[in-house]
């Protein structure tokens, strides 16, 4: 009988171990995917920063731009800084339609379309949007992972005992009700 | 390419669905393999404590051995046999799988124009995407077929390899989407599994014959009084012609639910189905239209077999055929429908 009880207490004592590790676990992925982002939008910055560089020699017209660039992305920094997400998002959005304005320029560039520098840079326009874009769905998926076990009976139960170790509030990355409203109604302009 | 496609109704993928319904398939199926390799353990047990006790019955050897009276010997050295050579094939296997074709590496800095640059950062971007701690190799073989595999499970051995012809012929996105689909498999840790499981089902049959054999060759020791002898002479006859069908549809249904799954976990990284099911299509049917050059070029790339599991599309449902084995009789993936209909595009009646 007292051994019964004693496995009893051994499988409940692992399973709590288990579910508290596997939780921990869940939270730092949440923690570095939300560095990601950040990692990624760095790497953009940089990105776009060479490659208009590479491009001024070919256009007056990226004379302004790397100025742009460069004013926004002191924007967002400082945004980042004071704690402003919104401002900070605002002035990181505005680099992307940089990019995407870029791309069009080049098509209206036949020598430049076939320099395979160019065609190097447009590739890695396109990535590095990309790579932003995807950081920032798996920055998601792991916030829905944690959340999903947090709240699942009997993970519930643990969380509860442990509330100042196990029990954190990450919002997914959105966009702003007003910024859907704009997108959606957004149309390219050439 | 879009007419074919126009042909198909595009509704979306229930990825999340796909995923759990085949994940419970494999573990289903490895509990299986797992019992079935411990049962022919227990088999060669009762096969030999039957000589010492000539007058048990099978129930009575299988309850003593089964609560220790007799200690199951066989079953545990085999059990150890497979943990050593489970962790020797783990080590060895990443080196196997470019035998016999031409390859070269791609990397950041080697990488010579803009497909193959273009090719480093898809990867990267669905690494991204999957939260992969690593970054896989990835290699670009020569030959002019569409195909491509992923191996490994570790930063040491983690390796996707593509043909030249795929990535000439496939846009980004369903480059993108192939590439999904790779590392699906290696985040999934399909190579592991279906390591697992086919050395535990090869271990089985050897086991079973060399049992077989045994019993054949000291026929004579026995004599009739031993009640439990002739029955378990029995088993093991039908067993031995059994057990390696089951094997390999067993490894065959393990085989589809993770192609399953990665085609799943491609949708789940993309977010988007169309290009994984236009990549399957034209994968497809570029195979049935060079079905003949195909053919000579597969055949004459050697050891072809150790990739056909791996590859995401099974030149046999082309009608290309491979060196006969009982195997070759079924394909290893599932139907281009069936992958299809998983995705969620189904063909407009």
């Amino acid at each position: 009988m007292s051994l019964i009880v004693l496995l009893i207490i051994v499988a409940l004592v692992g399973f709590i171990i288990l579910t508290y590790n596997r939780l921990i676990g869940q939270i730092e992925a949440v923690r570095n995917n939300q560095k990601q982002i950040d990692i990624q939008l760095d790497r953009r910055f940089k990105v776009f920063e060479s490659l208009i560089n590479v491009v001024k020699k070919y256009m007056d017209y990226e004379k302004t731009t790397l100025k742009d660039v460069v004013a926004l992305r002191n924007q967002a920094q400082q945004a980042q800084a004071s704690g402003d997400e919104k401002t900070r998002i605002a002035a990181e959005n505005q680099i992307s339609t940089i990019a995407s304005h870029l791309n069009v320029v080049f098509e209206q560039y036949p020598d430049l379309k076939a320099n395979q520098n160019v065609l190097q840079l447009q590739e890695e326009i396109v990535s590095t949007e990309n790579k932003l874009a995807y950081s920032k769905q798996s920055f998601n998926d792991s916030v829905e992972i944690y959340n999903a076990s947090k709240k699942s009976f009997p993970a519930n139960v643990i969380v509860g005992a442990f509330p100042g170790k196990l029990d954190f509030e990450f919002p997914y990355w959105q966009l702003s009700e007003q910024k859907v409203a704009e997108q959606e109604s957004y149309t390219v302009q050439l | 390419m879009s007419d074919t496609f126009n042909q198909y109704s595009i509704s979306s993928a229930d990825w999340r669905k796909t995923l759990r319904q085949n994940n419970f398939r494999t573990r289903i199926v490895i509990l299986l393999f797992f019992l079935i390799y411990c049962s022919i353990g227990m088999l060669v047990d009762m096969y030999m404590s039957s000589m010492h006790y000539p007058h048990a019955t099978i129930p009575q050897l299988f309850h003593a051995l089964i609560t220790f009276k007799i200690f199951p010997l066989a079953t545990s050295v085999m059990l150890i046999i497979a943990g050593i050579s489970l962790m020797v094939s783990y080590a060895f296997y990443d080196k196997l799988m470019l035998l016999g074709t031409e390859y070269h590496e791609i990397t950041p800095t080697t990488a010579q124009n803009v497909s193959e640059q273009q090719l480093y950062n898809m990867v990267e971007e669905m690494k991204i995407a999957a939260g992969l701690r690593y970054m896989p190799r990835i290699f670009i073989i020569d030959a002019d077929y569409m195909n491509a595999f992923a191996s490994g499970y570790s930063e040491k051995s983690a390796m996707i390899a593509i043909t030249r012809g795929l990535m000439n012929k496939l846009n980004r996105d369903e480059l993108q989407a192939v590439m999904a689909h790779e590392l699906s498999h290696i985040r999934h840790l399909d190579i592991k599994l279906t390591l697992t499981a086919s050395l535990l089902a090869n271990l089985s049959v050897m086991v079973l014959d060399i049992l077989f054999y045994n019993m054949i060759f000291s026929n004579n020791r026995r004599n009739s009084e031993n009640r439990s002898g002739n029955s378990l002479a029995a088993i093991i006859m039908i067993l031995r012609f059994i057990l390696p069908l089951i094997s390999v549809l067993l490894l065959l249904y393990l085989s589809r639910t993770r192609e399953l799954m990665a085609d799943a976990g491609c949708v789940e990284l993309m977010r988007t189905n169309q290009p994984l099911a236009q990549a399957l299509m034209k994968i497809s049917d570029d195979h049935t239209q060079n079905r003949d050059q195909y053919n000579a070029d597969y055949q004459h790339t050697p050891h072809e077999n150790i990739r056909r599991e791996a590859y995401i599309f099974d030149p046999m449902q082309a009608g290309i055929e491979s060196k006969a084995s009982v195997s070759d009789m079924f394909s290893t993936h599932p139907s281009l429908e069936a992958r299809l209909a998983a995705l969620g595009i189904q063909k407009k009646s």
